[in-house]
């Protein structure tokens, strides 16, 4: 009995904690999955209210006697609803009365109306203080002098079964046919509009770069700090641990002078070069090297081999989870980076963009079609989790490592 | 130690060279420090001319001490002319690559990069194809030729890959502007010090100077950092110093800075405080306007306190960035606890959703903020249809008449900062999750079976257990967490339209130094205030490392 409750707290309470959990994911997951979908959308969809997820089309069919395919709409037919084919839409409908009687109306065509008395000299009364013009409205074969109360616009709907059945109703309130159906074309169209492809090639050149790069540079530091004895080592050592909580901004304003007197600025030289010199990383590679056996390398110096011998066939080949690890990060970053791209490159200068300028530019550009946005955004953000998905182990445990020792 | 080995003549002779050497090069770099001050030189900046005659002073100095001690045959002379010969190499093999423009052709390699790319794939193929051995079953055979294949595979790639994005004009252009005279002498000053490298380092020479056994690894050591040192000089440390500097100066960028001492801080902290007598005086009243203006009041009844400052905008992106931090550190890093606590429970399915979790924190800001930007949408925006829907349900479920708020997010200055909050707190809660989870894996699970067996609950196991031995862990995330919040940027600058949002109420520190340091080129000014943002980041993160130290007690 005891057993039976305890089961059954047990199974409200990972009830609960599924619940928590669940409504964190769809939390975090939600806006990606909103950028993906609309991203597919046509821009009169992304507009729509209440926003609606899926991306959707209007469907049409080809009707007898017309040369376009013929969008559907849902239409009332006896209290009935019937898809009807939208054959004439801008069809202006007055809705007339005699000015004896403004209960009594009926609706016809404004072209079907003459104005009483001839468009010259139209004839008019006064209802309720105010001057009303005449027309002339044919009812059951009678010419009846009325006045228009009101005025809309309807579309003629036919029935694509049977193209005389025809059916008038106003557009804007009725409810299209559609079905659930993506535009990939919209990243084509971006791409095209924003130099997209250019900027993705720039972003990916300097991501290798940078990241083969800082591999180098921390691999051969770390390895210096953390196995080779040296005077001064540990001074250097103290003074790159000491630049690590350096707020990157406190460096653009001198950088940037730097690039000017180098003439960098507008160049990708500029969003490479300086970045592969990373404390961290030669701070992260030393922490990893130093938990590595003396004595194989021992070993191995006595066999006459030399430091960079010993580098390359025995510490990085042991070293590849690591390696990845600092690759992640520095890709991460490489990718990611904006403040310093604006800051360097020129807005004008699209030959030179990386992706998250792209994007920038095309915030202003396409602020009108969110589903082209959205699919610059997605160009931006999928190579990442890409590399997520395949990496997961790598970013998520070297984070978790970052923590605990840092 | 071969002391008894008398050096043969051959050394002798390179090593009387190297002293010569050693002599030449000191004339030259004196001769290098008076051509500098002698105005024949075109237009150089001050801190340029005293950088380099500095460099070239140190470097004739050492280098004629270089020559006694290689007269004397002591290792010191060895030590010295390696460092002046290997700093003078990569100098010229910076200025070679320089000249034969490989550093701007990287933009030239972008432009034929993209035919590349497909491949790279190949070499990647590759190197899947060459690391599969290790988990092939039959060893000795298949190993070899599987490694092979794959490095053969890579290779192949990679010409393809140089062949496509069009290397052969690259290197005839480098070489054509090799052949030019500067490209020409930077060649010449490597062969020349990498001659001179040589002479000293070879066996015999070293030998004869009486190198000791360690200073192999001395050099090594040195010879393995110098490429991140040189670097980490000339991009950070080197910059660092020069941002300082230029907090002092009304330096603009492109013309020669000048000195103003404190002024730039001067301006930045020139406030005042002033007692209003009735809330609608005006502040031209009690400040005088032409200096300061009026950051904000605090009423108390019928007086109140004035805030007005020289600069009000600095004060203003102050207040923003404080309120940013203290909402958004607090918003990712609770949820973070709770949720890694959740975590950290032996269910199944927990890798999923960390996984999921941590998804926010790789995407780039900028593509993030535009996302949310159109969620945050006030007609058509997905947040403000969930408040409708959630109003809507309320209502009917207790007949209530609450009036939907229809939020402006982005365009109302009373919510604009806080959009900003929720994207960034959004975005770090993952991240900090996983940093949480890797503390709380650390502790020992028997602290938790001995409390359960003292018979204390949940909540008494995390408010006396877990707490206490994450501590550390927390203060890692909170000051990591507030250190970047004190950094936001890039979110404002792209949900915000203008950047300062509606009434200045996201203008933040970093974005008010871009706006001072790159569309005002205010650069001293700009520079100033990256210092005091330091300054700000760092009391800041000693508070908290105090804080931790005093609540460290329970670790011991």
């Amino acid at each position: 009995m005891k057993i039976q409750s305890y089961r059954l707290l047990r199974f409200i309470s990972n009830f609960f904690l599924y619940f928590l959990l669940t409504f964190f994911a769809l939390v975090m997951i939600f806006p990606f999955l909103y950028m993906l979908a609309t991203s597919f959308k046509t821009p009169a969809d992304t507009f729509r209210y209440p926003p609606r997820m899926l991306p959707q089309n209007a469907v049409t069919l080809a009707v007898d006697g017309y040369d376009e395919p013929l969008p559907l709409y849902y239409v009332d037919v006896d209290g009935q609803q019937a898809e009807y084919a939208l054959a004439k839409s801008n069809i202006k409908i007055g809705t007339y009365a005699p000015a004896d009687n403004l209960t009594a109306t009926v609706d016809r065509r404004l072209t079907e109306v003459k104005p009483t008395g001839g468009a010259t000299n139209q004839q008019k009364v006064t209802v309720n203080g105010k001057e009303e013009k005449l027309f002339d409205v044919d009812l059951d074969g009678q010419i009846v002098p009325m006045i228009l109360v009101s005025q809309t616009t309807v579309g003629e709907f036919i029935d694509p079964k049977n193209p005389e059945t025809k059916i008038f109703q106003n557009v804007r309130l009725s409810e299209p046919v559609e079905s659930v159906g993506g535009h990939p074309e919209n990243y084509t169209e971006v791409i095209e509009l924003n130099n997209m492809a250019r900027a993705l090639t720039n972003t990916a050149l300097v991501t290798i770069l940078v990241v083969l790069g800082q591999l180098v540079t921390s691999v051969v530091g770390g390895y210096a700090f953390a196995r080779l004895k040296f005077p001064g080592r540990d001074t250097v050592f103290v003074f790159y641990l000491g630049t690590v909580m350096i707020p990157f901004v406190m460096l653009i304003v001198p950088l940037y002078q730097l690039m000017v007197l180098i003439g960098w600025t507008d160049r990708l030289a500029a969003l490479i070069i300086p970045w592969i010199f990373s404390a961290y990383g030669t701070f992260l590679m030393r922490q990893h090297f130093i938990t590595f056996p003396k004595e194989i390398e021992e070993a191995a110096l006595i066999d006459g081999a030399s430091r960079l011998q010993i580098l390359r066939k025995i510490l990085i080949p042991a070293s590849v989870p690591a390696l990845a690890t600092q690759a992640t990060f520095t890709f991460l970053y490489a990718w990611n980076s904006f403040f310093w791209p604006l800051v360097i490159i020129n807005v004008g200068n699209e030959k030179n963009h990386v992706l998250t300028l792209a994007l920038n530019v095309l915030r202003g550009r396409a602020s009108d079609t969110p589903n082209l946005i959205l699919a610059g955004a997605a160009i931006a953000i999928i190579p990442p989790l890409i590399v997520f998905i395949f990496g997961q182990r790598f970013f998520v445990e070297s984070v978790a490592s970052s923590g605990v020792k840092g | 130690m071969s002391e008894h080995q008398k050096p043969d003549t051959l050394t002798n002779l390179i090593l009387r060279i190297a002293m010569i050497w050693r002599g030449v090069f000191t004339v030259v770099a004196a001769a290098g420090v008076i051509t500098v001050w002698s105005g024949r030189l075109p237009e150089v900046p001050l801190w340029q001319k005293i950088l380099l005659s500095l460099v070239l002073s140190i470097a004739a100095g050492f280098s004629a001490f270089g020559a006694v001690e290689i007269a004397r045959r002591n290792h010191r002379g060895r030590m010295i002319s390696l460092v002046i010969d290997y700093l003078a190499f990569v100098a010229c093999a910076v200025m070679t690559l320089n000249i034969g423009e490989v550093f701007i052709g990287i933009d030239a390699l972008a432009e034929t990069f993209g035919r590349g790319i497909p491949y790279l794939g190949i070499v990647l193929a590759g190197y899947l194809l060459s690391s599969m051995d290790e988990y092939s079953v039959r060893k000795q055979t298949s190993e070899q030729s599987l490694k092979q294949v794959g490095r053969w595979v890579m290779i192949f790639g990679f010409i393809l890959f140089l062949w496509q994005v069009d290397t052969i004009n690259g290197v005839l252009y480098f070489l054509g502007k090799l052949a030019q005279p500067a490209g020409l002498i930077s060649v010449a000053g490597m062969l020349i010090f990498g001659a001179a490298l040589w002479t000293v380092w070879r066996q015999p020479s070293a030998a004869a100077m009486h190198v000791k056994t360690n200073h192999e690894q001395v050099i090594s050591g040195w010879l393995f950092l110098s490429p991140n040192l040189i670097g980490f000089l000339i991009f950070f440390a080197g910059p660092l110093l020069l941002s300082f500097y230029f907090s002092f100066t009304d330096s603009d960028a492109f013309n020669t800075p000048n000195w103003i001492g404190l002024d730039n801080y001067a301006k930045i902290l020139n406030i005042k405080f002033v007692t209003l007598s009735s809330p609608t005086q005006l502040a031209k009243e009690v400040v005088d306007i032409k200096i300061y203006d009026e950051v904000g009041r605090m009423m108390f009844g019928s007086w109140g306190i004035l805030f007005a400052a020289a600069d009000k905008f600095f004060w203003l992106a102050l207040r923003n960035t404080l309120t940013f931090v203290l909402f958004a550190v607090p918003f990712s890093v609770v949820p973070a606890l709770i949720l890694s606590n959740v975590l950290n429970s032996k269910l199944p399915g927990m890798k999923f959703y960390r996984a999921i979790y941590f998804m926010p924190s790789i995407a780039a800001v900028v593509g993030i903020s535009l996302v949310w930007q159109w969620l945050y949408n006030a007609t058509i925006g997905y947040i403000n249809y969930f408040i409708t829907l959630g109003i809507e349900f309320w209502n009917n479920l207790f007949n209530l008449a609450i009036v939907d708020p229809k939020i402006q997010w982005v365009s109302d200055e009373k919510t604009a900062l806080f959009a900003v909050i929720l994207i960034a707190a959004w975005q770090t809660m993952g991240f900090n999750t996983v940093l949480f989870l890797a503390g709380l894996q650390n502790i020992p699970g028997e602290l938790y079976e001995a409390a359960t067996v003292d018979g204390a609950g949940a909540w008494d196991k995390f408010w006396g257990i877990t707490l206490p031995l994450l501590a550390p862990t927390t203060f890692y995330v909170v000051s990591t967490t507030t250190i970047q919040a004190m950094q936001v940027f890039e979110q404002v600058f792209i949900l915000m339209n203008p950047p300062e949002g509606p009434n200045n109420s996201t203008i933040t520190l970093v974005l008010y130094l871009y706006r001072s340091g790159f569309q005002n080129f205010k650069q001293g000014y700009a520079s100033a205030i990256a210092w005091v943002l330091f300054i700000v980041i760092f009391g800041l993160t000693l508070i908290q490392f105090q804080r931790q130290r005093q609540s460290s007690i329970y670790e011991s």
